[in-house]
């Protein structure tokens, strides 16, 4: 590629002398609709500064194959052109988010070996706290009580036990574990994110994102801008599963970004754990499915524990709630552990309504329900 | 030769008296109405010209002119014909102005000379100053609430005359029926099952607190809320009054008795525009949906699907019991202290199943429930979810109280909160609360326990108490307010949407 037949020829030599290969690796990353399949091609033949500078010189059959429609190859071009790769990487280090290329020695190991490792790394945070056991738990953002009380819990636990907990910072489960993580405030927490790592997806999740941030690690393979595109997502799943010793399943609808979680993990032959849940929740289907497979179950963090190969022994949680009275006992005997409403209690039980209002809010206040809408839901665990 | 008949015309719901003036001289054979009148005025010409002819009097051969004295204000509706009828008689001649003196007019004229009722009589003839006033039949039980002017009630412009004449005396006015057939009272027996919502509508009756009930399609929110005006107990004499007014100026149905003496039923479809929920209107002023639920009950059903706008427009008639429609050429005060009655579903997929069926994302739930603002909703003091009865309720179960039993326990609630110096325990002041509705340690640790999650605002603690005390009342207990008291009105105001559960917010907000 003759590249001293343009004018700016000198210029773009002169950056590739003060820049790092990261930055060209970042500006490749951060062209439209490349994902981690797209950048492995543009680097199969030549290093990222020189794709770089092809994709500014003249037309080339190749990168067009890459590209594989031309308008999107008229967009790389186009953006090419336009983007001052200096900016964006003084950005990154703007931003305090590190960038690793794959076989730079500050690249996690932990994905080095893998089959699909991405060919680079963004962090915020520490990245070396990827070390040590680690376990992913993920699960749907459609969650259930019972659901999102098992992840936390789990998370807790994990973490309280010196595991890693690696998850999505999604909604729902994911962010139900990472809090537990964060609770226990022992081993740090991973997360792993389909966006660029400027901006906290989703919304609802900035306060848990910031916290994952400050006491362990946020990763991702998108630049700084990166939106939250679906395709990302499934990219994203591969490095929770690459990241993980085991997988564990919490809840998950039949089909879901959970269950793609756990294929990845298949192929890598991580162990896969699926919690039981009501064969009725539709937020179990995934799970059942699992388990009815062959996988195995995760009854508490014992289960996970071995499955990693370490002791189960764990010290059992004192209940600390105040014991309820005679109604509320009558109560909570008649609710089970599936969800009822006021009425189906009022029928169980044969309790004036108003005496059931008054019993389950006072277990709402000391802890021994929980109420969703219409729904009343037992809680088993102390917090 | 000249005349001046006494009538009035209707702005808002209120009366406003008029003269109408006419002239009779030679000249080029015209009709012409001046001093503001709109189309359905102006068209008088036309009615009264052919009503007269059809009762056998001839029309005067030369020109005439009718001016609506005070001429600043605008003249709406049809009501002024029998008025300019009897105008035209008396300047031509026909009738001696003697006969006329202290009478007034209020009626619309059939080509055929027959009078026609038109709305908001009531509040024209209140403000009328004379002895008698004539009306239409049908108008005559409203006419005569007014206590003022001797009601006479003609078929016809032909009887009226001979009436006037010396010929005829006054007939008879209609006697009103005493029952009405028609309004038959819905009844809390025929609901099967469903107690918590029972339980709402009793305390919503009793403490004339706002409810909210929440539930999948089909669960008989709407069924339910149509009895509540059945455990209402009948309006005082003022407020009767007042929503007859808004009920006559508005054009709706009243009773044959005149009287509007039942609580009102509104329900307004959630395509309602702001103007047709509040009243205004770009010329005429009419009375809205809430001021003709004044008294009674307003049934928003799927208030999620209401104009935001149309809703927050809600807040001050909430507060104030009133609302003030302002325009540039006209104000208007109309009557609004109702009891307010939402419906929605639980989330956009209506929630069919139990938790972990609904198929909303958590975004889809959140958009839902921001649908309402956080000021409207906080003026909920029941929100209560209802779920669709189970088959067996359907069936087998004997049928629950009847609205009639209920009524009792309103009446003894209500009478409590009268002792208190209001009507009901919603009107409580706040200072008022520390005196009626003390608490017990338990309920205090209740309370503080809410507020601290983040369940109640301080506005939310002082509504939930009423809640308590009308509770409390109900069931006979005296204060202080234990804390099984507090906790079922705790339970009686959930969150209507529930969002994902979140430990994360959970765990941060209790350090």
């Amino acid at each position: 590629m003759p590249v001293g037949d343009t004018p700016w020829a000198e210029t773009l030599a002169e950056q590739e002398g003060r820049l790092p290969v990261e930055a060209w690796l970042v500006a490749l990353a951060s062209l439209p609709a490349v994902g981690p399949a797209r950048l492995r091609a543009l680097l199969a033949a030549r290093r990222p500064f020189a794709v770089w500078a092809a994709l500014r010189g003249r037309p080339s059959p190749e990168l067009m194959r890459v590209a594989g429609k031309q308008d999107l190859y008229e967009q790389w071009r186009r953006t090419a052109a336009n983007l001052d790769v200096a900016r964006l990487w003084a950005r990154h280090r703007e931003h305090g988010v590190g960038v690793a290329a794959l076989g730079t020695p500050g690249y996690l190991s932990a994905l080095s070996c893998d089959t699909d490792p991405p060919a680079v790394v963004f962090h915020r945070g520490d990245p070396h706290v990827v070390r040590g056991p680690r376990v992913a738990v993920v699960g749907t953002r459609r969650c259930t009580r019972y659901g999102s009380d098992v992840a936390f819990e789990l998370g807790r636990d994990l973490a309280s036990a010196g595991v890693g907990v690696v998850s999505g910072l999604a909604l729902g489960i994911d962010a139900a574990a990472h809090a537990g993580a964060l609770e226990a405030g022992a081993a740090p927490p991973i997360a792993v994110v389909g966006n660029g790592l400027d901006k906290p997806y989703p919304e609802r999740n900035r306060a848990l994102w910031r916290a994952v941030a400050d006491k362990g690690v946020l990763l991702g393979e998108a630049p700084l801008g990166a939106p939250p595109e679906r395709w990302r997502f499934p990219a994203r799943n591969r490095i929770i599963a690459a990241l993980a010793d085991v997988l564990v399943v919490v809840e998950s609808h039949a089909s879901g970004g959970s269950m793609h979680t756990v294929a990845e993990a298949a192929a890598r032959e991580r162990p896969v754990l699926a919690v039981p849940g009501p064969v009725r929740s539709s937020a179990s289907d995934g799970c059942i499915d699992l388990l009815a497979d062959g996988c195995a179950p995760c009854r508490d963090v014992g289960d996970v524990l071995l499955a990693l190969g370490m002791s189960g022994a764990q010290a059992a949680a004192v209940d600390s709630r105040s014991c309820p009275d005679c109604v509320g006992q009558q109560v909570l005997d008649a609710l089970g552990w599936q969800p009822a409403d006021a009425e189906q209690i009022k029928g169980r039980t044969g309790l004036a309504v108003a005496e059931v209002a008054r019993a389950v809010e006072e277990l709402r206040v000391a802890g021994w329900v929980a109420v969703s809408g219409r729904w009343i839901e037992r809680v088993g665990i102390t917090r | 030769m000249l005349a001046t008949i006494s009538a009035s015309v209707l702005a808002g719901i209120t009366g406003h008296p008029v003269s109408v003036e006419v002239h009779v001289s030679s000249g080029l054979p015209t009709f012409t109405v001046v001093g503001l009148p709109d189309t359905a005025c102006r068209e008088a010409r036309d009615r009264v010209r052919a009503a007269l002819l059809s009762s056998g009097v001839d029309w005067p051969p030369g020109r005439i002119t009718v001016n609506l004295a005070p001429s600043g204000i605008r003249k709406e509706g049809p009501g002024l014909d029998l008025a300019i009828a009897m105008g035209v008689l008396v300047a031509d001649g026909r009738l001696p102005a003697e006969d006329l003196v202290g009478m007034a007019f209020l009626a619309e004229l059939g080509l055929d000379g027959r009078l026609r009722a038109v709305p908001g009589v009531l509040p024209q003839v209140r403000c009328l100053d004379a002895a008698e006033v004539v009306v239409a039949p049908e108008s005559a039980a409203e006419a005569a609430l007014a206590r003022g002017p001797a009601v006479r009630a003609p078929v016809s412009l032909g009887e009226l005359v001979s009436v006037l004449r010396g010929e005829e005396s006054w007939p008879e006015p209609p006697s009103p029926e005493s029952a009405d057939p028609t309004a038959k009272i819905l009844d809390l027996a025929d609901v099967k099952g469903q107690h918590i919502a029972r339980l709402g509508l009793e305390v919503a009756a009793a403490g004339g607190h706002h409810l909210l009930m929440i539930g999948p399609p089909g669960a008989g929110k709407t069924m339910l809320a149509r009895r509540l005006p059945g455990l209402l107990p009948p309006l005082d004499e003022p407020t009767a009054i007042e929503a007859t007014m808004v009920h006559s100026a508005a054009g709706l149905d009243l009773p044959s008795s005149g009287l509007i003496c039942r609580a009102p039923w509104q329900a307004p479809h959630h395509s309602a525009s702001m103007i047709a929920l509040v009243g205004g209107g770009s010329r005429a002023l009419r009375p809205g949906a809430v001021s003709c639920a004044h008294g009674g009950v307003l049934f928003l059903d799927e208030m999620g699907e209401f104009a935001p706008q149309a809703l927050d427009a809600l807040r001050q008639p909430l507060e104030e019991g009133v609302i003030r429609v302002n325009r540039a050429t006209a104000v208007a005060s109309f009557p609004a202290r109702f009891l307010l009655v939402g419906a929605m579903n639980p989330c956009p997929c209506g929630e069919l199943g139990q938790p972990g069926m609904c198929r909303c994302t958590p975004l889809a739930r959140l958009r839902y429930a921001r649908r309402l603002s956080g000021p409207l909703l906080d003026r909920f003091d029941l929100r209560i979810h209802v779920g669709r009865p189970e088959v067996s309720d359907l069936f087998d179960s004997p049928s629950g109280e009847s609205s009639a039993e209920v009524r009792v326990r309103v009446e003894q609630a209500r009478a409590a909160a009268v002792e208190r110096g209001v009507v009901c325990n919603s009107e409580l002041p706040d200072d008022a609360l520390d005196k009626f509705a003390p608490l017990d340690p338990k309920a205090r640790n209740l309370f503080s326990q809410a507020i601290a999650e983040g369940r109640l605002t301080a506005r939310g603690f002082q509504r939930v108490r009423r809640v308590a005390l009308t509770l409390a009342d109900l069931s006979g207990h005296q204060p202080p307010l234990s804390g099984g008291i507090v906790a079922q009105a705790l339970f009686m105001r959930t969150e209507p949407v529930t969002v994902a559960h979140d430990p994360w917010s959970v765990a941060h907000a209790c350090r």
